[in-house]
């Protein structure tokens, strides 16, 4: 976002992402807004913004290996359930202390990624897909039937706390998560530009052309996954701590799909694009939810409840209408606007 | 021996299920390239579909059959038109993306007109238990499954032999080449989701037939899949085998190691299965290796 006129005068000032002091003064303040808001928002907006950040950093590790490194995963809700179990198995009962036990998740979660990314050195495309919808089969068969995880019941993380203060309310998680998420995207906007994220483009736009230049495609997928299943690990140990409950039913396919979805609409292979894309996924389903009464009573037909199955059908067509008419999501019309910007008196 | 045999019977009848939801994947596949998530609804509404004109209106099976293959091939010839020809083009995956997208439309519209009810359909087939020295089958699954083979085998000749089969063939080589020899090859899209649809009820009744029609039926497109998958997405005989294979490892794995794990091994071997042809074996146990060129 520059106007028009304003130029790169050297070569740091040419690849910095924060270009202008302008830029800054809008970082910093949209910061500060961001963390005073707990003082006046309501708590029904600031859960809706705990829930949006947590699926921005799950988005986020997905775009990494989706839409950069251009392997398809269904597999991300499976890998949160890893992250959440871990901390909460961490916490319960070995005792740690949630901060140890938030990065710890996110390494587990990570190198069981690397196991379950496997199957992406010997196959693409949506056999990986359909590998990845098995593997979320296979782990969460497997935290059913094992005792540490408390089988069906689920497990009951606490709180964390730091010096006394416990962070046991969304207002307060809103701090830790926030800061987590902030951290997440400055790391993933930095990764996606370094050597490891063009190596990951090079494997997404050409995997044996890739191999010829000198990509070491073994290393860079398993890293990919690694550093996938990190931000889904991450997030999964937040949700689990958020909400003091983890069962595997909050871990469903389903979850995993809309993270898919989420990734098409916002743009694949753009990191504002999956901002874009969760707000635009959750605030639809929010949508759905208010509407539905109303529609329930307007229409008979729907019977008393139908908002799981309308957010749905209004979810699958907002994925067919963004496939047929704009395949690069919200992130392309927002470079657009953004280039209109940047020559805004003038037509080209 | 004997209960091995009756849990292999059994799981072959049920495979067989997999194998007709394979076959209308393979279909698609084998003319088009686009590998579909979304025939477990075509499935469900299919079974719907005829319930409502069997159960419903309480018309004969001969009658109502036919209304059921009409709709549920127009939904095919709709998702065809609508949804994947604006796609042809583009990359691939977009158009699995893209089944996944009516995947879910589908679903949700299965799931607003059950509203968490079951339809179960009435009998319309013998009932009773076939006795072959000590193993039973269930005569209405039996026919099912002789269905199955009989579609397989009618499948496999319309591939072979027919003018249209050799079109679909051709455009699932090159879609260019095949235009050149004067195919259009847009109709051959549009027939090969009708055929597949077709494909889909029947698999739909089948499976009706053996369970109520209920929300998790659609489920049974993933199972389709995966059978089409380890089969070789392109091969109708692997699609067949594949699929009657995993009914028996899937029974007889949840007759035996169900004790040993504390159950659910039913839900599970399929994926397991899964991961292991596709480590083995990408292409699948009958499919065609391709080689890839920069």
């Amino acid at each position: 976002m520059r106007p028009c006129g304003v130029f790169d005068k050297s070569y740091g000032l040419d690849i910095a992402i924060i270009r202008t002091w302008q830029h800054w003064a809008i970082l910093i303040s949209a910061l500060i807004l961001l963390f005073l808001f707990p003082l006046f928002g309501s708590y029904y907006i600031i859960s809706f913004m705990n829930y949006l950040a947590i699926s921005v950093i799950v988005g986020l590790g997905l775009q990494i290996v989706s839409g950069y490194c251009g392997q398809i995963s269904f597999g991300q809700a499976a890998f949160m359930a890893i992250g959440a179990y871990t901390s909460a198995v961490l916490t319960i009962k070995f005792g740690f202390s949630f901060w140890i036990a938030l990065p710890l998740s996110g390494i587990m979660a990570g190198l069981v990624g690397i196991i379950g990314g496997a199957p992406s050195l010997r196959i693409k495309g949506m056999y990986l897909a359909m590998a990845t919808i098995a593997i979320h089969f296979v782990v969460i068969w497997l935290i059913l039937h094992m005792e540490i995880t408390g089988s069906f019941k689920g497990l009951f993380p606490p709180p964390p706390s730091l010096g006394g203060f416990e962070f046991d309310t969304d207002e307060r998680m809103f701090y830790i998560i926030m800061t987590v998420m902030v951290i997440m995207t400055y790391a993933a906007r930095n990764l996606v530009r370094s050597k490891v994220g063009r190596a990951f483009v090079a494997i997404r736009d050409n995997d044996l052309a890739g191999e010829v230049m000198g990509v070491n495609i073994y290393h860079y997928k398993s890293l990919a996954f690694f550093v996938s299943c990190f931000y889904a690990g991450i997030a999964g140990s937040l949700w689990g701590h958020l909400i003091t409950v983890v069962n595997a039913e909050q871990f469903t396919l389903m979850h995993a799909l809309e993270y898919i979805g989420m990734l098409i609409i916002g743009g694949m292979g753009s990191i504002p694009g999956v901002f874009f894309g969760v707000l635009f996924i959750r605030i639809l389903n929010e949508l759905v939810m208010f509407t539905s009464p109303l529609l329930a009573k307007a229409v008979p037909w729907l019977g008393s409840s139908p908002a799981a199955a309308l957010g749905l059908v209004a979810f699958g067509l907002a994925l067919i209408i963004f496939l047929i008419f704009e395949p690069r999501g919200l992130a392309h019309r927002w470079e657009i606007f953004k280039a209109s910007y940047r020559l805004y008196p003038f037509a080209y | 021996m004997i209960e091995f045999l009756q849990q292999a019977i059994t799981g072959m009848m049920i495979g067989s299920l997999y194998a007709l939801v394979a076959a209308a994947i393979v279909l698609v596949y084998k003319a088009t390239h686009v590998v579909s998530l979304a025939h477990g609804q075509l499935v469900a509404f299919g079974a719907l579909f005829f319930w409502l004109f069997i159960g419903g209106l309480g018309l004969p099976f001969w009658v109502g059959i036919f209304p059921a293959f009409i709709l549920t091939a127009l939904i095919g010839l709709l998702i065809e038109r609508l949804t994947l020809r604006p796609l042809i083009g583009q990359p691939l995956i977009a158009a699995f993306l893209m089944t996944f997208a009516i995947f879910l439309v589908l679903e949700g519209v299965f799931v607003l007109y059950l509203k968490g009810e079951t339809r179960t359909l009435p009998a319309f087939l013998p009932e009773g238990n076939l006795d072959i020295s000590g193993i039973s089958v269930p005569i209405n699954q039996l026919i099912g499954f002789l269905a199955a083979l009989f579609l397989f085998a009618a499948l496999s000749l319309i591939f072979k032999y027919t003018k249209i089969g050799l079109g679909m063939r051709a455009t699932a080589e090159d879609h260019r080449l095949a235009q050149g020899t004067g195919i259009t090859v847009r109709n051959i899209f549009s027939y090969i989701w009708v055929l597949s649809a077709i494909v889909a009820v029947v698999a739909g009744i089948a499976t009706a037939n053996v369970m109520d029609i209920y929300y998790m039926l659609p489920y049974i497109g993933i199972s389709g899949l995966i059978v089409a998958i380890c089969g070789g997405l392109d091969s109708l005989l692997g699609a067949l085998v594949v699929g009657l294979l995993l009914g028996v490892v899937e029974n007889v794995g949840a007759a035996y190691l169900d004790p040993l794990v504390g159950g659910g091994v039913k839900d599970v071997a399929a994926y397991v299965v899964l991961l292991l042809v596709l480590l083995i074996r990408p292409y699948g146990l009958f499919g065609l290796v391709r080689i890839e060129r920069i």
